[in-house]
């Protein structure tokens, strides 16, 4: 029933598409309503994403919450001047206020034409009003302040493009999903250490669809489903503490089963026991193995948002790596790439994955990093010095402005190392350091880096799970309470080794242009020093009564 | 969109509870062993916890032009739990250091009816509470005596019990048909470049449970639309113009016709501001038609009978002693003499409550008489002059519970006809040499205001009126000239002194409320409380009011869909 409904409010084929049609009426109208003012629009875009939230929370062996929501908004973008010089630019010594205006609508879900061309023009209208007035600040700006360093345009050319492709939606057996989650949730009561504990899952059905006045007319859709098990605890010195696993997928019957859930639920919750018993890590500079999905965020931090195009042109940016193309910022063996073309990893879907980025643009892979050396940046449709064409990663969430992003960053070694193999480089550059012990960290909940020039440089990246690994022969010993912390140039002249296998992190990352769903993916690294520093701590008691049901007699 | 809605309602369709037995026995559970075992080392336990669960369903829409733009329907099951520390006379309640957690939490429990899983949540929940109110009251003790609170820590009450209730049915469907036909009906009209509503149906049950040992539970919910549309006037101004109807249910709603009418009405003038001049300037008398006049007496009004004190506030970083703040005060002359106002919470309207939110019955208070109030609506809170509660404690989420009114009827003496009323308006406008008066038919609630000064003014009740959406200047040969753009300047309650004549007294008009304060201003289009208000139009011997037009014309000309008669 489920299912036969969402087909019937959703339908739609490729080839046509009414709500393209009506922007595209309304974009032209526009441009010749307008041609002949004082500034003309150069270029207008509307991208119009409908959204399809649903959500089941499982906790303690019963439903939690629930919810099913539609959206539908449109993001209008209107260029005048030049492609050399627009509103878009940025306005340098200038504070929040002078951030480029956005005009985002919500329209009819069921596309009604009159309701969707009104707000349409209504957004167009003060879209191309603020545009206007915000580049006579650009003018005044550029008058007023030095020759900027990067003298490349604010705007590239892009070859339109026309292609309508299927519309999804989520499929799923909400009722027995509910069954699932609260059955595998209410192991959450045979554990007496989980404060809280819950199995989620979610559906996202997100269709875009992009016009430009260009002609470019594109429609796609992406529908990622993600269940996912989390535990709580609290520490006895007041530490909180959380795990969580999850599997991400584009297939709904790619969802694990109760079996595995129960098994993934039972794995972090006996992992949080151990963890919360765990000894607290401290300072601590030395070398470290960073499994797969550990790396992979790693590099999304450290190295990925430094290629972003638009960093390299905002000179209020680090610029770690603008004027390093051509040369080597890494080891000869390690290559990375940013290929939103993927769908898969193997076995595992990938969330950074789209056909067209969010300006219309096709996705491409990007090589970032070809044997050590820096190859190129990410691009948007704003081009950088020596860089003047997007490779298609303009991206957004509804209401932001495009900016260049990451979508599966994928990071590959020439020279692969096996577990053991890499494990027993660790114990030599322990001993080799002097080290009383090394670090094993094989998963994080993720991270956040700093590229301004204001603040210092540098990245953190927050294991939940790290191991203390000691060249003497005593076994590993799980510690908590530690972040990796560091600089970009430095640590990445510290990477000596790397695993075979990648692993796949699948994630959401936030940054100016809004939170997007990318992918990381890298083979196990040895890194020859990384620095831990402290996690922030809570100072709460646990609860200072045994849950309910847990009583003593 | 009518997939849509079964599809809303096949995934909202299981989760409901059966009666409030579960629910009951979790909420004893927990606060039996919170009573005999909560307690810190060196501490001393709560000496009073209360819970209070709002559960029910609330289905919410928004259209444009005849379309939906969002609609949703869930289900809502949230606890407060309030833990106090101290004694009965001197407890961490009721006061504010900095923002810091007081002792009251809100959170969400599951949505079936599960033994454990609810314990489990009511558990944290008050061991959390628990330890910011023991917190809370180290703050207070640093800075507040015992001599300087005004009485015990919240007023006595009558412990009630009561049986299970059943929540009023949702009808979606009546609020989506609505919001739906109301926009539609404007639609195809070329003078208006926005036609929005929104509604929202929500129903369910509050149930109490205190350490004292209440355990109460009634029926709570409202029904509201709203519609608003904008045209651009010739100078490029946004004139806005709006109407709303708030009932308990969506079957108190006014019948379709009834509200199709008013939203003709409501165009009509608006296309009639289209060409209306602004008015620069004004000062002189004004005349408020009844609904005008409604929400002149809840926004002068209702500050002055709420008797909920100010929270005592703890030493900020920018001065040693607190700011004092404007309070409503018994024998303060409001209005004048032979007036009365009274809070009826039993009449039949929008803001009907049997008992209030800490389960206290509801009173009929007379608030002013002759003009001078008299008595003011209270809460649990303590009120040196008053104190005790009148069971008008209301408030959303983890706010404090203060008094808000629930139906007040506003009533004079001498009441005018319509065409005395404005006879005298004209007359009293030509003593000052004036051959025309201003008559405001309709205020901006509250909710719906762009205009952020009214409201960042100050801590206290905010002062001024919101700025009108229908306003016109009456000549005195009887010929009505609309205008428009114009605020409120230098008002306060002080202007209901100056009511020199009155009309015959409106029915009861429903509101969504806030306690009075920068809150109402927050409370979006369905959010709020349920109100009523009746009472006369007023005339009011003198206002100044500015003109506020301005504004960026549309450059890009409409789309032909607005000229091309009804929609899709």
């Amino acid at each position: 029933m489920f299912v036969n409904l969402l087909l019937l409010c959703c339908a739609a084929f490729a080839g046509e598409d009414a709500l393209i049609d009506l922007a595209r009426a309304e974009l032209e109208r526009t441009q010749v309503a307008l041609a002949e003012s004082e500034e003309p629009p150069y270029f207008l875009a509307y991208e119009i994403v409908d959204r399809h939230t649903v959500r089941l929370l499982g906790s303690h062996g019963a439903i939690g919450g629930r919810s099913d929501r539609r959206l539908r908004s449109g993001d209008i973008d209107v260029r005048v001047g030049s492609p050399e010089l627009d509103n878009t630019h940025k306005i340098r010594g200038a504070g929040w206020f002078a951030e480029e205006d956005r005009s985002r609508v919500l329209l009819p879900l069921d596309g009604d034409p009159r309701a969707s061309t009104l707000a349409l023009w209504r957004q167009t209208d003060d879209a191309y009003q603020a545009a206007v007035r915000r580049l006579q600040q650009v003018r005044a700006n550029e008058s007023v302040m030095v020759d900027r360093e990067d003298t490349s345009a604010d705007f590239s050319p892009a070859e339109p493009v026309v292609d309508l492709r299927e519309v999804r939606d989520v499929e799923l057996d909400l009722e027995a999903w509910a069954g699932v989650l609260r059955r595998v949730s209410a192991a959450g009561l045979d554990h007496a250490h989980l404060l809280d504990s819950s199995a989620e899952l979610t559906a996202v059905a997100e269709t875009f669809r992009v016009v430009t006045s260009e002609g470019t007319s594109v429609r796609w859709s992406r529908v990622h489903y993600r269940v996912s098990v989390w535990v709580r605890t609290v520490a006895d010195d007041g530490m909180e503490l959380q795990l969580s696993d999850y599997v991400v997928t584009a297939d709904p019957d790619d969802l694990p089963d109760e079996a595995e859930l129960a098994r993934r639920f039972a794995q972090v919750a006996e992992r949080l026991q151990q963890l919360r018993d765990a000894p607290l890590m401290e300072p601590f500079s030395g070398p470290a193995i960073l499994r797969g999905r550990a790396a992979g965020v790693f590099f999304h931090e450290v190295l990925g948002h430094r290629v972003e195009g638009h960093r390299q042109k905002d000179e209020d940016e680090g610029q770690t790596f603008t004027d390093m193309v051509g040369e080597s910022i890494l080891p000869p063996f390690l290559d990375v790439v940013d290929d939103p073309t993927l769908a898969a990893l193997g076995d595992t879907d990938l969330s950074g994955h789209y056909p067209y980025d969010n300006e219309g643009v096709p996705a491409s892979a990007v090589t970032v990093v070809d044997d050590g050396v820096l190859e190129g940046f990410l691009m948007s449709r704003a081009p950088i010095e020596n860089f003047g064409r997007s490779n298609g990663h303009g991206r957004r969430a509804p209401g932001n402005a495009v900016v260049a992003r990451q979508g599966n960053l994928l990071v590959r070694s020439d020279e692969v190392l096996s577990a053991e193999a890499l494990r027993q480089a660790l114990l030599d550059e322990i001993e080799a350091q002097g080290k009383p012990y090394g670090l094993l960290v094989d998963d994080i909940t993720g991270g956040f880096t700093l590229t301004g020039r204001v603040v210092p440089n540098s990245f953190n990246v927050r294991p939940v799970s790290m191991w203390r690994v000691y060249a003497d022969g005593r076994p590993d010993e799980l510690v908590r309470g530690g972040d990796l912390i560091g600089t970009p140039i430095t640590t990445f002249s510290r990477v000596v080794a790397a695993g075979g296998e990648l692993e796949v992190f699948n994630g959401i990352c936030g940054a100016e242009s809004g939170w997007v769903p990318v992918s990381a993916a890298s083979p196990s690294l040895l890194v020859s020093e990384l620095e831990v520093q402290r996690k922030e701590k809570q100072h709460d008691r646990p609860p200072l009564l045994p849950p309910p049901g847990q009583e003593a007699p | 969109m009518i997939a849509l809605w079964l599809l809303g309602t096949a995934l909202a369709g299981d989760w409901a509870w059966s009666d409030e037995t579960v629910l009951r026995a979790a909420l004893d559970a927990e606060l039996e062993r919170a009573l005999n075992g909560l307690r810190l080392p060196g501490e001393e336990p709560p000496y009073w916890i209360a819970y209070d669960v709002l559960q029910g369903e609330v289905a919410t829409v928004f259209a444009e032009a005849g379309a939906v733009l969002t609609q949703e329907q869930v289900p809502h099951r949230q606890l407060r739990v309030e833990v106090r520390c101290g004694d009965a006379d001197y407890d961490s309640a009721n006061f504010d250091a900095l923002g810091e957690p007081d002792g009251v939490v809100v959170g969400g429990l599951p949505l079936e009816d599960e033994p454990l899983a609810l314990r489990r949540e009511i558990w944290l929940h008050t061991d959390r509470a628990y330890k910011d109110a023991i917190e809370q009251l180290s703050r207070k003790e640093a800075e507040l005596a015992r001599e300087d609170l005004l009485g015990p820590a919240q007023a006595p009450v009558d412990v009630l019990t009561t049986p299970a209730s059943v929540p009023e049915a949702l009808d979606p469907q009546a609020i989506e048909d609505r919001v739906l036909g109301l926009t539609a009906l404007l639609a195809g009209d070329p003078a208006f470049e926005e036609v929005a509503a929104a509604g929202r149906d929500w129903q369910g049950v509050r149930v109490t449970r205190t350490s004292e040992g209440m355990a109460v539970s009634r029926t709570t919910g409202f029904a509201v639309v709203r519609v608003e549309a904008v045209l651009e006037a010739e100078d490029g101004s946004r004139v806005r113009d709006g109407r709303w109807w708030v009932a308990r249910t969506a079957a108190e709603l006014p019948p379709v016709a009834e509200m199709e009418a008013e939203v003709l009405e409501m165009a009509e003038w608006l296309r009639g501001l289209a060409e209306a001049p602004v008015l620069e300037d004004w000062l002189g008398p004004v005349l408020f038609e009844g609904p005008a006049a409604l929400e002149v007496y809840r926004q002068l009004v209702a500050p002055e009978v709420v008797g909920s004190p100010p929270m005592r506030e703890g030493r900020g970083p920018f001065g040693p002693e607190p700011v004092a703040r404007p309070r409503a005060r018994v024998g303060r002359r409001l209005l004048p003499p032979g007036w009365t106002v009274v809070d009826r919470p039993g009449a039949d309207a929008a803001g009907r409550m049997d008992l209030d939110h800490e389960g206290v019955p509801a009173t009929e208070v007379v608030l002013v008489e002759d003009g001078v109030v008299r008595r003011l609506l209270q809460s649990r809170i303590p009120a040196g002059e008053q104190p005790l509660s009148t069971g008008h404690a209301r408030a959303g989420g983890g706010d404090r519970r203060e008094a808000v009114p629930t139906n007040v009827e506003v009533m004079a003496p001498r009441a005018s006809s319509e065409r005395s009323l404005r006879r005298k308006a004209l007359r009293l406008a030509a003593q000052t040499g004036q051959d025309r008066v201003l008559v405001v038919r309709l205020l901006q609630p509250p909710a719906m205001t762009e205009d952020f000064d009214v409201h960042f003014t100050g801590e206290g009740p905010p002062p001024g009126l919101t700025p009108p959406y229908e306003a016109y200047l009456l000549h005195a040969d009887g010929t009505e000239e609309p205008v428009r753009s114009i605020a409120f300047h230098g008002v306060d309650r002080r202007v209901l002194r100056e009511v020199v004549a009155v009309g015959e007294p409106t029915g009861w008009v429903g509101v969504m409320d806030a306690q009075p304060g920068p809150q109402r201003f927050f409370i979006g289009a369905t959010g709020g409380m349920p109100a009523a208000w009746s009472g006369p139009p007023i005339l009011i011997s003198e206002l100044e009011l500015q003109g506020a037009g301005g504004g960026e014309a549309r450059v890009v000309p409409p789309p032909p869909v607005m000229t091309t008669g009804a929609g899709s």
